[in-house]
């Protein structure tokens, strides 16, 4: 039995199978930095950089999309909600997206260097990121409240293993300043990855939005005091 | 002013009313604020006009109608405690098509005063233009006020019939899809018109409308076979309802 | 051989407008050939002076004042009691078995012939009453023939006023009976008007009923006394009065006068025109009552929103 607006049903459904399919190339594009970034492989980096575009064109595909929904359909409630989720994840994905090809970027600068140190954190943070944005999209496809509310519980794990990074890298250069270079890289890394994870938290946000209504800030940063507090220098997450 | 019923200008209690054995409204309990815009939404033949014509008792013309339950204006009951002259007096009416006396302007909106009991005519005069000013129409009739009134437009018409309703100064105003004759530009002077009129009458209007709906009331009641169903302010109820029903309208998913 | 559509339209068209002319053909003749036939007596004289007695040269003064005048009365007994009933059988009645009798009631009476109603006059208003032949007791007769068409053209004047007009005015606090005063009449007023030309000009032609009930004599009047209850009065209702169609009648079937034929077609010829002049007047009257009532019409529509 077809319902009234069937056809404003399938521009829905259009609408939501695009932001699958730029979801999937985010996606992809964080799984082929990490890689890029472990094997320093230059040409899957530039591959990466140069599908960028791609996803940038996605965004401003989907937006156009949105904004004629708007314009023409006149949505209400669960559908405003909807494309109005639709047009704030575009935005973080994009960015999501930037920061990975940014991340690519960095490995194509530093492909002919040998890694001061074996890559242990950061792939780490790398993983944990990659899976908030995997778990965020999902969350967002199957409208699951739940899963959005674990990516926001990630967000300090992220937070946390950037703080030791941060803080390993400035030991670093503290004791051998020629590793300065790498070390400044390896620090836009780390704050890449956060961003990213940050990003997804955003994602997760909004998908909380689209079901209740309500928008909330989810992520809420537990020892916050720290912050203002400098943990750069003070160390308050088990041995550094 | 109404301090004692706590802004609540009209509310009924356990309302129901039958046509014959047509069970029109079941349990109707609202509470319409004062000096708001209370919009009734709903599926043709929900009870919405039905439920509007019992605030000021304009059912009473059906024969078969008979009304169980309470309406109170201002606390006091509107069957029981309120001569339907004055309570017309104090709650008027305007209807979906535009219906104006074959008389001319002027005497069109001086019927309603002069019914009550006016005579001067420099009062007249008075309250004339202060109610076609009030409706916004002044201007666009101020030369042809003897002229007839049917030979206005239709969006003129209607603003007549609103300046008309004013001129007896009632307290709320019943508005029974006022636009839905209209057109587009029409519609929308009409609704700037109920804007600058929602700080001193309290107004209820039925409407098909969706979006009119969501631009000029303040709370919104969905309707669905004699029910309320849901009753909030009206940003909630089209942004985020409660009831699955009140979405599926709203967002016009009729099975 | 298939006619086609357009050449069905054509003919109708053309039938239509043949029987349109046919009509008014017919009523030029008509008028024609009787304004021709009484033209030697179209005159002042001829108007105003009475009858006179087996001999040339009568007129038909009294007789036209007469009719004149019963036709002012039967019209102001007629009027308020057809639009009350009308007012009534339209506003008032429930649709139920009893409405359905009154209704059937008027019907019938509207379908009585007029020599039995003359007789029924006679009856009552002549000899029950005691008061012989009088031009009060051919109003009533008529008025009772009248009252069907009255009731019926109020009753359908007054359900032509759209129910939105009497909704917004009970809406605004009006009573029913203020809104049937103040709205529903003055908007029913053209449809009241021609409901009461058909039955003046009915009262004009009438010469059954009034044969038994205002009787076939005038009594010498003195016009120069205004006084009602006067007996030479001709403002008295309570006397015999002939009037002009009892007239024409008598003057064609009597014929005592040597110049009766003229007579006769003289005073058709009045006659006529005087129900012209009549229904001419109304109309105007009705015009004015409404332009009162509904204000100037604007000439064209106003665009402007």
């Amino acid at each position: 039995m077809t319902t009234t607006r069937h056809y404003f049903d399938k521009e829905l459904e259009a609408l939501h199978l695009q932001l699958i399919k730029m979801g999937s190339l985010v996606e992809e594009s964080i799984e082929n930095t990490i890689l890029a970034l472990k094997k320093q492989d230059v040409e899957l980096a530039r591959k990466i950089f140069w599908n960028d575009d791609v996803i940038d064109g996605m965004e401003q595909k989907i937006e156009k999309m949105c904004l004629n929904l708007i314009a023409r359909q006149q949505p209400l409630a669960g559908d405003l909600r909807t494309i109005s989720t639709a047009l704030k994840i575009i935005t973080d994905m994009e960015r999501i997206a930037d920061h990975s090809a940014d991340i690519a970027e960095i490995t194509i600068r530093m492909a002919n260097e040998k890694y001061i140190k074996p890559l242990i954190d950061i792939p780490r943070m790398a993983e944990l990121a990659k899976q908030m944005v995997n778990k965020a999209i999902d969350a967002f496809i199957r409208q699951d409240m739940g899963l959005a509310r674990e990516v926001c519980r990630s967000d300090d794990a992220v937070d946390d293993l950037f703080s030791r990074i941060v803080l390993e890298l400035i030991n670093i250069v503290k004791n051998d300043p020629e590793t300065i270079e790498q070390v400044i890289n390896f620090m836009f890394i780390a704050k890449y990855l956060e961003r990213m994870a940050d990003h997804a938290t955003n994602i997760g946000e909004w998908v909380v939005f689209n079901v209740t209504g309500e928008h909330a800030h989810l992520a809420r940063h537990e020892n916050k005091d720290d912050r203002i507090n400098n943990p750069f220098v003070k160390n308050t997450i088990g041995d550094g | 002013m109404d301090d004692n019923n706590n802004g609540l200008k009209i509310y009924t209690e356990n309302l129901n009313l039958f046509y014959g054995d047509i069970h029109a409204l079941k349990e109707v309990n609202i509470e319409v604020e004062e000096k708001k815009v209370t919009a009734l939404i709903g599926p043709s033949g929900c009870g919405k006009s039905t439920f509007l014509k019992t605030l000021n008792r304009m059912n009473d013309l059906i024969p078969a109608v008979r009304i169980t339950g309470d309406v109170y204006l201002d606390s006091l009951n509107v069957y029981r405690q309120y001569d339907i002259v004055e309570l017309r007096k104090r709650i008027g009416m305007v209807f979906q098509k535009p219906n104006p006396f074959p008389m001319s302007v002027y005497d069109n909106i001086a019927y309603g005063p002069r019914i009550h009991g006016v005579r001067s005519k420099s009062k007249l005069d008075e309250i004339v233009y202060r109610s076609l000013t009030n409706a916004a129409l002044w201007n666009e009739v101020k030369d042809r006020l003897r002229q007839n009134a049917l030979g206005l437009s239709g969006g003129q018409q209607q603003r007549l019939c609103i300046a008309r309703v004013l001129a007896v100064e009632p307290e709320v105003v019943l508005m029974d899809e006022p636009t839905s004759a209209l057109d587009p530009i029409s519609t929308l002077k009409i609704e700037d018109l109920i804007d600058e009129l929602k700080g001193k009458y309290t107004i209820v209007i039925v409407t098909h409308n969706m979006q009119q709906a969501g631009r000029i009331s303040d709370k919104t009641a969905f309707f669905l076979h004699g029910e309320i169903v849901e009753y909030n302010d009206t940003e909630k109820i089209f942004s985020r309802p409660n009831d699955k029903r009140t979405e599926d309208y709203i967002t016009g998913r009729f099975g | 051989m298939r006619v086609k559509p357009q050449t069905t339209d054509r003919i109708a068209t053309m039938a239509i407008y043949a029987v349109a002319c046919l009509v008014v053909l017919l009523l030029v003749f008509f008028v024609g050939y009787l304004l021709c036939h009484g033209a030697s007596r179209l005159n002042l004289h001829f108007i105003l002076s009475s009858p006179v007695f087996m001999k040339e040269g009568g007129g038909i003064g009294p007789q036209l004042f007469n009719s004149l005048y019963l036709v002012f009365l039967s019209m102001l007994i007629t009027l308020p009691v057809g639009l009350s009933a009308g007012i009534y059988m339209a506003e008032y009645a429930k649709p139920n078995r009893l409405t359905a009798a009154i209704r059937f009631c008027i019907e019938a009476l509207a379908s009585l012939p007029s020599i039995v109603i003359g007789l029924f006059g006679l009856l009552v208003f002549v000899n029950l009453t005691g008061w012989s032949y009088t031009l009060i007791g051919g109003a009533l007769a008529v008025s009772i023939l009248n009252l069907p068409v009255i009731t019926r053209i109020s009753e359908d004047a007054i359900r032509s006023v759209p129910p939105s007009i009497k909704e917004a005015s009970l809406a605004l606090g009006a009573t029913r009976w203020q809104t049937i005063v103040k709205v529903i009449i003055p908007s029913a007023v053209p449809g009241l008007v021609t409901g009461a030309v058909i039955a003046s000009g009915r009262v004009f032609g009438e010469a059954a009923a009034l044969l038994y009930t205002a009787g076939m004599s005038s009594p010498n009047l003195n016009f120069s006394n205004l006084n009602p209850f006067s007996a030479s009065s001709p403002l008295n209702p309570f006397r015999p009065a002939e009037t002009l169609a009892v007239y024409i009648w008598q003057v064609n079937s009597e014929g005592l006068a040597p110049d009766a034929r003229q007579i006769a077609d003289g005073a058709s010829a009045i006659l006529i025109i005087a129900v012209f002049l009549f229904n001419i007047g109304s109309r105007l009257l009705g015009r004015r009552i409404k332009a009162r009532f509904a204000g100037k019409e604007s000439g064209r529509r106003i665009v402007k929103i």
